[in-house]
């Protein structure tokens, strides 16, 4: 959905369309997404005809439902986690409430999260947690285990504090403005890397300076492309231009976890591992 | 003012679905003393705080805050993979998981 009309060829940036950074980027705040998208399928939807509201409104529900059921979705799950005494029954309620949580990213227009949420937490996390539950082969229904009486007045408390800040925050929210939510972000304009030098090293254009094709540019800035705002390409230009140390550092932490877990797990000796595999079938 | 707050769902519904989710994790860590659930637990509110962090980036148009979540979520997949080998590594020597048992290190 790159907003970009195509005009014989020339690809031309919108004007007025702000650039990534600043404030909520919108064209126009008094439309929404689904009026852009009814205005596409059926016309301009004319905002004083009282008879064109009600199809707005019905695709609001509809959104409102979505939301109401994956918020629903992701707190029973949590839920779920926290109360079951069945280790797996516990695991399988936190792999919901992560589905559901991928589903209000979505609703948030982070794509590529959404879908690096589904393959790493539904997917790899989980398989991390069923693994582990399973080596250790434990009775499935353990009794609730609250903790001593120290533990729980200090739960307790925490818990009450938060639910207070929790009914403060309530109490002090703004109504919410559908419009700013559900309405499709601008697209993120990225430098594009030109193979002429002279061209790189102009400043990037701004929305609507510049032509797209290189040939028609004149020398005075760098083309821009667009992309889908929460994209794949928009994160990986955020990621690996100002995150890349982050980025980097990263991979260091995972190369360190990962020796780190071995070590931590592997037994200590092979007479430790055949007296414990022993120990464990005896048992 | 119900039907405003459960039809036009805005920012703040993302904000408090995401407290919320926190402070369901917070009492799991809290309440239980299985050291798997407490893991568990942990992870839900690594999820509340990216929740909370892309609802920021979308409100005021800003990718770094996917960029951010995203390292969260390797943090957090680095944090189960060193949690769950502790968690058998004691197991190995333990045989349980109570973190309410795991008294060695007191004096």
């Amino acid at each position: 959905m790159i907003n970009v009309p195509k005009d014989g060829g020339k690809v031309v940036i919108p004007a007025g369309k702000p650039a990534a950074t600043g404030l909520p980027a919108q064209s126009d705040p008094k439309l929404t997404h689904w009026d852009r998208v009814e205005s596409k399928l059926v016309g301009e939807v004319d905002k004083t005809d009282p008879k064109a509201k009600p199809v707005v409104k019905a695709k609001s529900v509809g959104l409102a439902l979505l939301f109401w059921a994956f918020a629903a979705a992701s707190v029973g799950g949590a839920l779920f986690v926290v109360t079951r005494r069945n280790l797996i029954a516990a695991v399988m309620g936190m792999v919901g409430s992560f589905l559901g949580i991928a589903a209000v990213y979505m609703m948030l227009y982070a794509h590529f999260l959404s879908v690096i949420q589904m393959l790493v937490y539904a997917g790899a996390i989980m398989v991390l947690f069923v693994f582990v539950i399973m080596i250790l082969n434990r009775p499935e229904d353990e009794p609730v285990a609250p903790s001593g009486r120290a533990g729980q007045a200090i739960g307790g408390l925490a818990i009450l504090y938060l639910v207070g800040r929790l009914v403060m925050m309530l109490i002090h929210v703004q109504p919410a403005r559908p419009e700013t939510a559900v309405a499709a972000p601008a697209p993120v304009v990225l430098p594009v890397a030109t193979t002429n030098p002279l061209i790189d090293r102009l400043p990037p254009c701004k929305p609507g300076e510049a032509l797209r094709d290189f040939e028609s540019t004149v020398d005075t800035c760098k083309p821009v492309e667009v992309a889908d705002w929460g994209s794949t390409k928009a994160v990986g230009y955020d990621l690996f231009g100002e995150g890349l140390f982050p980025f980097e550092a990263i991979s260091l932490l995972l190369l360190i976890a990962v020796v780190g877990a071995i070590a931590i797990a592997r037994p200590l000796n092979e007479d430790d591992q055949t007296e414990t595999t022993h120990k464990g079938k005896t048992a | 003012m119900i039907e405003d707050i459960l039809l036009n769902v805005g920012y703040p519904h993302f904000l408090v679905l995401a407290a919320v989710l926190f402070l369901i994790g917070t009492a799991g860590v809290l309440i239980r003393r299985n050291a798997l659930i407490i893991l568990m637990s942990v992870e839900l509110m690594l999820n509340a705080a990216n929740m909370t962090l892309i609802t920021f980036a979308r409100m005021w148009g800003d990718l770094s805050g996917h960029t951010f979540a995203l390292i969260v979520i390797a943090v957090a997949a680095a944090e189960a993979a060193v949690g769950l080998a502790i968690v058998v590594a004691v197991f190995r020597g333990r045989r349980n998981v109570d973190v309410d048992r795991l008294t060695a290190l007191r004096h």
